[in-house]
């Protein structure tokens, strides 16, 4: 293999391309046989905007929501070995293990450091993806056989009407709280909020179309797992397509922690539900990310060219998160994050970049030992 | 985690693969067969109950592994006594403990670390199961061929009288078919032993074991031996569903003596008639249970010279002298034997203790009696010379 010339290129700099780096650095590919293309060299900033903009203070994901490649150890252990307490590992075999935002950064930081990313990082945005004999063409940035994209979210979603409304900001945007908030919105980010705004001094009316589920991750544990996952990967277009969309349906974890303060503020009337946006002075858009395949520029025009098969806006993915149509025994293009979940309905989360990652690495390697 | 099936199934025969390791090493250095039969139990108790969990638990919190390794803790024990395993118990708690805490940091660290889709994969380890498969399975088989191999031969004696005296010196199964006798009796040199459904006729003793652990005399007839019809020194016996039937004079039907190192012999469901004294245990352990020893001329069951054990549901009937008697600083547990008819021993007058008691303790005896049934004995419970009984009659 020529080490001067990256075969694998990860299009995606954020926390998916960096799973998908250190994953591959882990089975032994050199910094030098990797190309990441991305606009911020610190994997974590986005993450990092949103996090600070929510004012978030614990990750939803547990322990083995890190970015090395192997499971363990987790960050309770990692926590656990730095405190000198059992108490992360205790939380973590009773699943109540959430690391704080600023540890899981700092693991980032210290992870990036460590794995050569930054040899690999080349700035800049891809704007198309062609697939050619024997690989991918990244713009004119030369041709990758094996190409991981993971784009990351394809922006901020508002509810219709408030994109350029004067009033709205996004959950996601730096924000202070008004006296009275209107915060649209019933997820993770929606229920962050509420307290935030309630810590600040203000009245909230919370505006939803649905009840938030409670459950601790957004999707069931079972897919986490071949269990779960490979009856997933059994159903049809018209039952995956249900199940993702109930997966992306507004949920929050159960605890104290949420139904007291909201508990005491609705006594006290400062937290109240209504159907529809009032005329308050502050409605703060906590609707999460645009979704499908077509709103992210580099995904449509690969899908327009290439003709590639989609269902309900997701990108139709085989079991291990490739696309079918262009990956062969030459070549591999998979996807990686929110858009991979065809293949792996928690692909937004760390654990599930991880699968998309690893799979990516076992035909890497396969292509690599020919 | 989710654990699929297979998952299950493999991480479990992985996890118990150094542990049956450490049960082979510890069957030779023992040596015994309890570590591996232990391990085999907990093997085959954790597959099935992960048949169970699969359908129970789709998914797995960390912390449940306590309460399951609890119950299958306790089923495994429960198991392991039924099937009569003969592990000591803090060992067999020792060993699983240390079976368990490995199995949590291999699922949790170890497993993990090895296969790097361990968790995506439900548990399962790809090839590294099927070879770990593998190899439990040739554990077990060269461990099952060991143990064939090394049976002790069996050696039957056909029906018809053998002349004895028949001296054992080797590991071997004595068996007998229906009829076989040995004149001039049996003499046992070797541990691990047994002797099955053989009568004696004749010699000094019937069966005689010297120096030897884990025999076990089954079935065994004894007619007409002179001094002892099974004669045992320094030796931990099994006896069990014997007949004696001892000629007058100086002679005992049982004698186990000098064995109190040597772990607690046992004489079960025999049949004891005649001779001066039918049961005697002289400076060992033993359990005597269930036993019925009748018409002996000074003494039925004897504990004496500092023997320790259980004399229990024997019933005793006709003895002259003394039915049950603990004596010589011996420690003994009657309970819930039936004595009945005992005389007073008319060639020793003036001899107080042998004046017809259904029980006595002598000599700085210790004697606790429960539920023990005394029934048309001249005396009932004697006590003599510094010994006790609890509670006082």
């Amino acid at each position: 293999m020529n080490r001067a010339a990256p075969a694998c290129a990860i299009v995606g700099g954020g926390l998916g391309g960096f799973v998908t780096y250190t994953t591959l650095r882990h089975g032994g590919l050199e910094p030098a046989e990797i190309a990441v293309f991305g606009t911020d060299p610190d994997p974590a900033a986005t993450f990092r905007a949103c996090a600070a903009a929510i004012r978030q203070r614990h990750m939803r994901s547990e322990s083995d929501g890190h970015c090395l490649a192997r499971s363990f150890p987790g960050l309770a252990v990692r926590s656990a070995l730095r405190s000198g307490s059992v108490r992360p590992l205790i939380d973590s075999v009773r699943d109540r293990y959430r690391p704080t935002v600023e540890e899981f950064l700092a693991h980032v930081a210290d992870v990036r450091e460590g794995s050569g990313w930054d040899e690999s990082f080349r700035h800049g945005r891809v704007e198309r993806l062609r697939a050619v004999d024997g690989g991918f063409e990244v713009d004119d940035r030369g041709v990758f056989a094996h190409v991981m994209v993971a784009p990351g979210h394809a922006g901020l979603a508002y509810p219709p009407g408030f994109e350029h409304d004067g009033r709205a900001v996004h959950s996601y945007e730096r924000h202070d709280y008004a006296d009275e908030v209107v915060i649209v919105g019933a997820g993770m980010a929606a229920a962050t909020e509420w307290l935030n705004a309630l810590a600040a001094g203000a009245s909230v009316v919370s505006v939803r179309r649905r009840e938030p589920a409670r459950r601790p991750l957004n999707v069931d544990r079972a897919y986490f797992t071949k269990r779960g996952l490979a009856g997933f990967q059994r159903t049809g277009p018209e039952a995956r397509i249900g199940l993702l969309r109930s997966f992306v349906a507004p949920s929050y974890p159960p605890g104290r922690e949420w139904d007291e303060p909201l508990a005491h503020a609705a006594a006290t009337g400062r937290f109240r539900v209504e159907p529809e946006v009032n005329g308050a002075a502050q409605v703060i858009c906590a609707t999460g990310f645009r979704r499908g395949f077509d709103a992210d520029p580099l995904l449509r025009d690969l899908v327009e060219r290439h003709r590639l098969e989609t269902a309900g806006g997701w990108v139709v993915l085989d079991g291990d998160s490739t696309v079918p149509a262009v990956t062969d025994e030459q070549r591999t293009l998979g996807l990686a994050g929110a858009c991979a979940q065809w293949a792996h309905p928690g692909a937004d989360t760390l654990v599930g970049m991880k699968y998309a990652a690893r799979h990516f690495l076992r035909r890497v390697r396969r292509w690599r030992t020919r | 985690m989710a654990y699929t099936l297979s998952g299950r199934l493999q991480s479990r025969l992985a996890a118990t693969l150094v542990p049956l390791l450490v049960a082979c090493v510890l069957a030779v250095a023992l040596p015994a067969w309890w570590p591996l039969e232990l391990a085999g139990l907990m093997i085959g108790v954790g597959l099935a109950l992960d048949l169970l969990y699969d359908r129970a638990l789709p998914y797995q919190p960390g912390w449940a592994a306590l309460p399951l390794g609890a119950g299958e803790l306790v089923l495994v024990m429960a198991l392991a006594r039924l099937l009569s395993l003969g592990a000591p118990l803090a060992a067999a708690l020792a060993f699983y403990a240390g079976a368990w805490v490995l199995a949590q940091l291999l699922a949790h660290a170890g497993f993990p670390l090895l296969r790097l889709s361990y968790a995506d994969d439900g548990g399962e380890l790809g090839r590294l199961g099927g070879v770990v498969a593998v190899a439990v399975l040739a554990v077990f088989g060269t461990a099952g061929g060991y143990a064939w191999s090394t049976r002790p031969p069996t050696v039957r004696l056909s029906a018809g009288i053998h002349q004895g005296p028949i001296v054992i010196t080797h590991r071997q199964n004595l068996v007998g078919e229906r009829g076989a006798i040995v004149r001039g009796g049996i003499v046992v040199r070797a541990s691990h032993v047994v002797v099955r459904d053989v009568a004696t006729l004749g010699g000094e003793y019937g069966i005689e074991v010297d120096g030897a652990h884990d025999v076990l005399l089954d079935g065994v007839r004894v007619v007409g031996a002179t001094l002892d019809g099974i004669h045992v020194r320094r030796s931990k016996v099994t006896i069990r569903d014997c007949r004696i039937d001892s000629p007058g004079g100086y002679t005992q039907g049982i004698d186990i003596s000098f064995s109190a190192d040597m772990g607690m012999s046992m004489v079960e469901n025999c049949t004891v008639v005649g001779g001066q004294q039918g049961i005697v245990v002289d400076s060992a352990a033993a359990d005597v249970h269930g036993n019925r020893v009748s018409t002996t001329s000074y003494q039925a069951i004897t504990m004496t010279e500092m023997s320790m054990g259980m004399i229990a549901q024997n019933e005793v009937a006709g003895a002259v002298g003394a039915g049950i008697a603990c004596v010589d600083q011996s420690m003994c547990m009657i309970e819930d034997n039936h004595v009945s008819g005992t005389r007073p021993d008319r060639s020793t007058p003036g001899l107080e203790r042998q004046s017809g008691y259904g029980i006595v303790s002598d000599y700085k005896a210790e004697a606790e009696l429960a539920d023990n049934e005394l029934v048309g004995n001249a005396r009932r419970v004697g006590v003599f010379a510094g010994a006790e009984i609890t509670p006082p009659d």
